[in-house]
């Protein structure tokens, strides 16, 4: 009303809001000091500045305080449901967010209870944010129940290494121990959320650890020695191998100071076979532009498409962020979402076209109805998943989907809006590629590498062999999977909280992580290990301080100097002469599917991951629940 | 007490701060922290010009050990707001850190030991140009990492009841 005068402080004002935070704590346990979210908790806020110093509840025979009995809802998500306060923000989330109308509430008044009704788990892969919404201490994380307390801990501001999405995460540390992983704000890219396997990962930060340098015996046996030992090791074997012949394979979660010092290093023995695990077709102009592989349009660009055309993706569990950000613009701006590829749930709903390579075909020929519709839309995004061109005809694939954007763009009333768009699933991807690193194995094991340099290579993509004869295999980093079990020397580095170190995520944007823990035992940083390694073989990497490294890795490309930041790629329309129509379109292709297809397969992807006993945790919970033949089996 | 210095950041133009670099060439920032609007008026009515060389480096005398300036990065950041909770009440200002050391647990007592002596610095600044500045002063390299701040989007209430959107609310 105009004129108005509202008081915020009055006397009066002050005694209302006493009242209401009594009426709330009347309901409320007062076990802050055996609460998870005690020192980080809403109500204890407002109960201190808004409350009244003393109670008036005197139940003292105990008989009226509410009691609600917890929730079994996974292994991710304590419930202590008599502290629930009836706000609701986790249904909301769990129904508008993350599209998975699991919780909700039954009862009436003082009765009422927020629960699945029935026992069953919180299937989703963004279920961890419902503890950081919970404004009480109803929803906390398992994992991390009764370990640490927030004032204990030091907040490090990270970066999330789990997928390609590079979510910005703040690592809460105690005692040279990674406590927890929360969500950071940026609305760029992850808004205020994180996915299930970077929040609870962390304890596989824990397990598998390689804490000493090993060497291969002469029984086949790894043992464990000191890094002099192990150095001097490799300069005999880079001595003994043809120099030309020495490859590097740079791993899902390497950082960019580590694959530059590895490149430098393997260049200056002389020998160019760099590559990733991950494989990125080389037809036409291959990686020569950036366009061609990124994406382009940005995720907070999502929100600007009107129409959006996944091939071979399933986004939910490849990038859950990316999902998250679709799933807002398909609820708010009415986007329309086409699939072609596995039928997976994506929590909305969109339009299946198969997941037949004959469509693609037929979209990209103008004859199906789809090609209309992407012409027709204002702002259409075409984004293709990294798996879907991992294999054999992935060449084709993308050839295909690079025409339907070209033929897509013609039509477009805003000439600066890139169509094309890939998903990538591994954090150091892009990074490796803008860097130079040659995307997948082939032609590695065609020249059968006389020593091999594994940088966190740990996707099992190669045996013994695709290399020569006695090769020789150096693993540099930090757990004990596939990579380490098939070196002869494993060298044992940080994962990423122990490191600084840069990524660039799936849109091109560099960040800074931060280090958070030491390394464990006599595990050193990354890029220090292969710059002390190039100073015994004999070719000194000129840099000495991670500012130098930096300064090389802006030499190389200017979007490495300024983290933080998209750096909009240029020459689409010239990438997209040299792509198109340079194949010949022949033979019948397997369908266009993606590995991850259900929400079991999300958990455990990367060797982290795959020593975290949370995330087997999860994949256990999610069998028993499928099992179970009163729950509701996942869709495909 | 010590003298009030004008703080006349000059040429902040040829400084790109909107992009944080990492390799940037040493700003000519002329610069001294401290000093209000109304320390600058003061000055100016005794009639006061002090002029200042175009970059001070007080890393020589400041008593830091040079290894903690030569080999030091400062990031300059707004901290993040805790996800845990909806107050905003420490990340409004600017503050600085420095790149972390080795910290090992103390045998005796299990508390955290580490040999930076930077590790616990919690200086905060009103203005990242004031934390560029007190950084370039004491010779640490630094870069900036820009403020996250949450978008602000338009909701209706009623958008949840509404019959034909996908607004629709449908648990409770």
């Amino acid at each position: 009303m105009k004129g108005m005068k509202v008081k915020t402080d009055s006397p009066v004002t002050r005694k209302a809001r006493e009242g209401v935070m009594e009426f709330l704590l009347v309901n409320h346990p007062l076990d802050c000091p055996i609460c998870d979210q005690g020192g980080e908790c809403d109500l204890q806020d407002q109960s201190m500045a808004f409350g009244s110093d003393r109670s008036r509840f005197t139940d003292n025979a105990f008989t009226g305080k509410r009691a609600v009995e917890d929730k079994n809802i996974g292994p991710l998500i304590k419930t202590i449901m008599t502290r629930c306060i009836h706000c609701t923000r986790c249904i909301r989330f769990a129904s508008e967010v993350a599209g998975v109308d699991d919780l909700g509430t039954s009862g009436r008044g003082s009765d009422m209870q927020v629960g699945t009704y029935v026992e069953k788990m919180f299937k989703s892969e963004l279920s961890g944010n419902v503890i950081d919404l919970c404004p009480v201490g109803a929803l906390t994380s398992k994992p991390y129940a009764f370990t640490t307390r927030p004032w204990e801990t030091r907040r490090i501001e990270s970066i999330d290494v789990m997928d390609a999405v590079g979510s910005n995460i703040v690592v809460s540390m105690r005692t040279n121990e990674v406590m927890r992983i929360l969500p950071r704000l940026n609305e760029d890219i992850n808004e205020e959320w994180i996915s299930d396997k970077s929040r609870f990962a962390y304890d596989g930060l824990k397990r598998q650890r390689l804490t000493t340098p090993f060497v291969r015996n002469n029984s086949g046996e790894l043992v464990a020695t000191d890094w002099e030992t192990a150095l001097f090791d490799i300069a005999q074997r880079v001595k003994d191998a043809n120099p030309a012949t020495i490859a590097g394979v740079a791993g899902g979660q390497a950082d960019l100071e580590a694959m530059v010092c590895l490149k430098d290093m393997i260049n200056r023995l002389g020998s160019e076979v760099l590559c990733t695990e991950e494989a990125f077709p080389m037809i036409n102009s291959g990686t020569d532009f950036r366009s061609n592989y990124v994406m382009n349009t940005t995720i907070a660009g999502i929100e600007e498409s009107d129409l959006v055309f996944l091939v071979g993706t399933n986004p939910r569990l490849e990038g859950s962020l990316v999902n998250a950000r679709i799933r807002k613009s398909w609820v708010h701006n009415e986007m329309c979402v086409v699939l072609l590829g596995a039928p997976v749930d994506l929590s909305y709903d969109y339009q299946y076209l198969g997941d037949s390579f004959s469509v693609l075909k037929e979209i990209a020929d103008g004859s199906h109805p789809i090609a209309k519709a992407l012409a027709d839309a204002d702002k259409p995004m075409i984004i293709l998943g990294s798996d879907a061109i991992q294999h054999n005809n992935g060449s084709l694939i993308l050839d295909t989907v690079k025409r339907i954007a070209k033929n897509t763009k013609k039509s477009l009333n805003h000439p600066d809006w890139k169509v094309f768009n890939v998903l990538h699933r591994n954090a150091s991807q892009v990074g490796a590629l803008d860097m130079g690193y040659k995307p997948g194995m082939d032609s590695l094991k065609c020249d059968k590498p006389s020593l091999l340099f594994l940088l966190g290579a740990d996707a099992d993509k190669l045996n013994n062999d695709d290399l020569h004869g006695n090769a020789g295999v150096i693993y540099i980093g930090s757990h004990g999977d596939a990579g380490a079990q098939m070196a002869d020397v494993v060298l044992p580095a940080a994962a990423y909280t122990e490191k600084d170190a840069m990524y660039v995520n799936t849109e091109g944007r560099a960040q800074v992580g931060r280090q958070a823990v030491s390394p464990p035992g006599m595990a050193r940083h990354d890029w220090k290990i292969i710059r002390a390694l190039s100073e015994i073989l004999g070719v000194s990497l000129p840099y000495d301080k991670l500012s130098d490294v930096r300064g090389r890795l802006a030499e190389i490309s200017p979007t490495f100097d300024r983290p933080g930041r998209v750096e909009e790629t240029g020459f689409d329309n010239v990438s997209d002469d040299v792509t198109i129509d340079k194949i010949t379109h022949t033979g019948a292709t397997a369908p266009v599917v993606p590995a991850l297809l259900k929400l079991r397969d999300f958990y455990m992807t990367d060797p982290i991951s795959r020593s975290s006993l949370t995330m087997a945790k999860c994949v256990q919970a999610y069998d028993e629940a499928e099992a179970n033949p009163y729950s509701k089996p996942e869709a495909i | 007490m010590a003298s009030k210095l004008l703080v006349s950041v000059r040429q902040l133009s040829r400084l790109n701060y909107g992009s944080p670099c990492f390799t940037r060439a040493m700003s000519s920032i002329t610069s001294a922290t401290g000093s209000t609007d109304v320390d600058q008026k003061k000055d100016e009515h005794k009639g006061i010009t002090i002029s200042v060389p175009d970059k001070v480096d007080l890393s020589t005398i400041t008593g830091v050990p040079e290894e903690h300036v030569k080999t030091r990065t400062v990031r300059i950041f707004v901290p993040a707001v805790n996800s845990m909770q909806s107050g905003t009440f420490n990340s409004r200002r600017w503050r600085m850190e420095f790149d972390e050391r080795e910290r090992w647990e103390n045998p005796l007592m299990g508390w955290t030991s580490t040999g930076d002596p930077l590790s616990n610095t919690e200086v905060h600044f009103s203005s990242k140009e004031d934390a560029i500045a007190f950084c370039e002063k004491n010779g640490w390299d630094w870069f900036v990492e820009e403020q996250k701040k949450p978008k602000m989007r338009v909701k209706s209430y009623g958008a949840n009841f509404s019959w034909d959107k996908r607004t629709r609310v449908s648990t409770k």
